[in-house]
């Protein structure tokens, strides 16, 4: 097939892009934009730089990051993942089931954990394309979700409410909460054989070469079915940080996060063929997002626009980087 | 069992669309439990209600069999109900809403295929966005709320019959012949077909792969425009949320059919057979009282199945 094409060098902004490929993707477009963001909203609006607001937006901000980060394992094998949004619903319908947080908690990172090996053994061991395979968990799962909670309601342990409302040594809980999440991650995708692995296998793939990887000695199905496993245990913690904040279980609290997270990920730079991406640019992307919502709301812009402008950026962001090969 | 899986009469029945097993199947369940249900007027009224579905899934199998995807379809169906039923355009005739539907729809459909043909991004991310803006759009215009009524001439055509069958249905029967012929004797339908097996022997034996996927997004819009027009008749009220789960239902039914991306191996008439499958498995479903997450459910394990089925296939025939 030819090669992207000569055109696109000459735009500045490609070039711009070109400059910051690597592994790491296209951060830099999307980190201008958040500091834009955040300049504009300073100047238009007195409220935006107020510590009131930037913990709202910190705790706004924490499920989308948290999924998107679960999301950007599974996109750096050239996968997708479109339960995470049932997965989130499903949390908090457990969590609201009225047994104690001991039990609960464990259980639900079980379930998902569960959740997350089922479609990856459907992907790599059954041969079923991930958007296939997860669609499908999508909707057994939303179902099982609907069965155990029809409407929304209950109340959830102690516990989990108490990790996500009030504060600990002058600093509001949700900020531990981001702390722990990004340590966490850096430490799977940087500093373990695992993150190591995963950007082989996608890049691999990127590339053509499916089997670059295994030919290396990595086990690749079996680190694709664990990026699906994080993907899952991560929309789980989104999740339980969600139950946390409504106090009880949603059937509907996880609708279309999916989508808002693969946005997030597409935005910071990620590429959807696997392997070039980074964890750094899935959360500036998460918060562009977050600083978008937030401001339109300081500014009194309708949701609907809100949806239009967040819609016209993901297909910018996406039109930024062309690639070599044609696809999904 | 790999010995098994290779023999020629397994091979064979594993290459039937897992379409036509899901509706013989669902055929059978409702033959014994609920036979006075089969008969033409009431499969007539619940084969109708999934016309639209039916029509959007002629442009998705398309887009499916050149290894791409098209999301956008809700967006299109709420757009043109909206200029529908908005009142935008008042004392247009049928003839002017019919030609607005369809340019509107192939516009939205070559913006799609020009982002992904050429500049190459990403399928499910372009019209996904695509959609999303179509939808915010429509609510920002209509704030929120269903906008207005369809003129009652749409509901007077989707209401007429041809004897015991629904004109709609007709109408998708007619659009699916159309599309398989299509797809089978033009040179584009071998492109595609080319396209699907691989892209790259497609590039190297002269074929346009950009073109044709360019066109196969332009044409599904088209058909989703077509498919816009039938869901308005059939609701013959304006709506906010019209349509927005049938794009995901269509990608469902076109792999249930047996169309899994670039392998097309169900043709047009498998995809065809999902989506009546869909239709019998909620008549078999509110028959039988099972409601909303257990049709959830069932849904998703079909899919996994139908998938399944396939994807195993796939290693086994390598």
């Amino acid at each position: 097939m030819p090669e992207a094409r000569p055109s696109a060098m000459t735009n500045p902004l490609a070039r711009l892009a070109s400059a910051n490929r690597g592994r790491q993707g296209l951060w830099l477009v999307p980190l201008v934009l958040a500091v834009l963001l955040a300049i504009a909203l300073t100047l238009r609006t007195s409220q935006f730089l107020t510590s009131e607001n930037l913990l709202n937006l910190v705790a706004q901000a924490m499920p989308l990051t948290i999924t998107a980060i679960g999301q950007l394992f599974v996109i750096l094998v050239g996968g997708l993942d479109l339960s995470v949004g049932s997965v989130i619903s499903f949390t908090t319908a457990v969590l609201a089931l009225g047994a104690p947080g001991y039990v609960l908690v464990p259980a639900v990172f079980l379930l998902a954990a569960l959740i997350g090996l089922t479609n990856g053994f459907a992907v790599t061991r059954l041969n079923v394309h991930p958007i296939i395979a997860t669609l499908a968990m999508q909707y057994i799962v939303l179902g099982i979700t609907r069965v155990l909670r029809p409407v929304a309601g209950g109340t959830v342990p102690d516990v989990v409410i108490a990790s996500v409302s009030g504060s600990f040594l002058g600093l509001p809980m949700p900020v531990y909460w981001g702390i722990v999440v990004i340590i966490l991650a850096w430490k799977l995708l940087y500093g373990s054989r695992f993150g190591l692995h995963l950007f082989a296998i996608g890049g691999g793939m990127a590339a053509g070469t499916e089997d670059a990887a295994r030919n290396f000695g990595i086990a690749t199905k079996r680190n694709i079915m664990l990026a699906y496993v994080a993907c899952s245990c991560f929309a789980a913690l989104a999740g339980v940080f969600l139950a946390g904040r409504i106090v009880s279980g949603d059937p509907n609290v996880g609708l279309l996060f999916e989508l808002d997270a693969i946005t997030a990920v597409a935005i910071g730079g990620t590429q959807l063929s696997g392997g070039i991406g980074s964890l750094h640019g899935t959360i500036i992307g998460s918060v562009v997002l977050a600083l978008l919502s937030n401001g339109m709301n300081l500014l009194n812009v309708s949701p609907f626009v809100q949806t239009v402008i967040k819609g016209g950026i993901l297909l910018f962001v996406i039109g930024l980087q062309s690639r070599k090969k044609m696809g999904l | 069992m790999a010995a098994l899986l290779t023999t020629p009469l397994v091979r064979r029945i594993t290459r039937v669309p897992p379409a036509y097993y899901v509706f013989a199947g669902l055929l059978i369940v409702l033959w014994i439990a609920r036979p006075n249900m089969l008969n033409a007027n009431v499969m007539g009224i619940f084969i109708r209600q999934v016309a639209p579905l039916g029509v959007l899934v002629l442009g998705q199998l398309l887009v499916m069999r050149v290894r791409s995807i098209d999301l956008s379809g809700g967006g299109v169906i709420l757009l043109v109900n909206y200029f529908i039923s908005s009142g935008t355009f008042p004392g247009a005739s049928l003839t002017f809403f019919i030609v607005l539907a369809l340019v509107t729809g192939t516009l939205i459909g070559l913006l799609n295929g020009l982002m992904i043909g050429l500049r190459r991004s990403s399928a499910v991310i372009t019209t996904l966005a695509v959609g999303i803006i179509l939808v915010g759009f429509v609510q920002f215009m209509s704030s929120g709320k269903p906008p207005g009524d369809v003129p009652s001439i749409f509901n007077q055509i989707y209401n007429t019959k041809l004897g015991p069958i629904p004109s709609p249905v007709i109408f998708w029967l007619l659009l699916t012949l159309a599309m398989a012929v299509f797809l089978s004797r033009s040179v584009f339908g071998r492109f595609v077909a080319s396209v699907g097996e691989s892209p790259v022997a497609a590039h190297f034996s002269g074929v346009p792969v950009e073109r044709t996927v360019i066109v196969a997004h332009t044409l599904a819009g088209f058909i989703a425009g077509i498919a816009a027009l039938v869901q308005t008749a059939s609701i013959a009220v304006g709506s906010v949320r019209v349509g927005l789960d049938l794009p995901i239902l269509a990608v469902a039914a076109t792999i249930l059919g047996g169309v899994v991306f670039g392998r097309g191996e169900g043709g047009v008439w498998g995809p065809f057979f999902g989506v009546l499958s869909f239709a019998l498995l909620f008549v078999v479903m509110t028959t039988f009282g099972i409601g909303e997450p257990g049709k959830l459910i069932a849904q998703g394990v079909i899919i996994l199945l139908a998938a399944v089925f396939y994807g195993v296939r796939l290693t086994k025939s390598n």
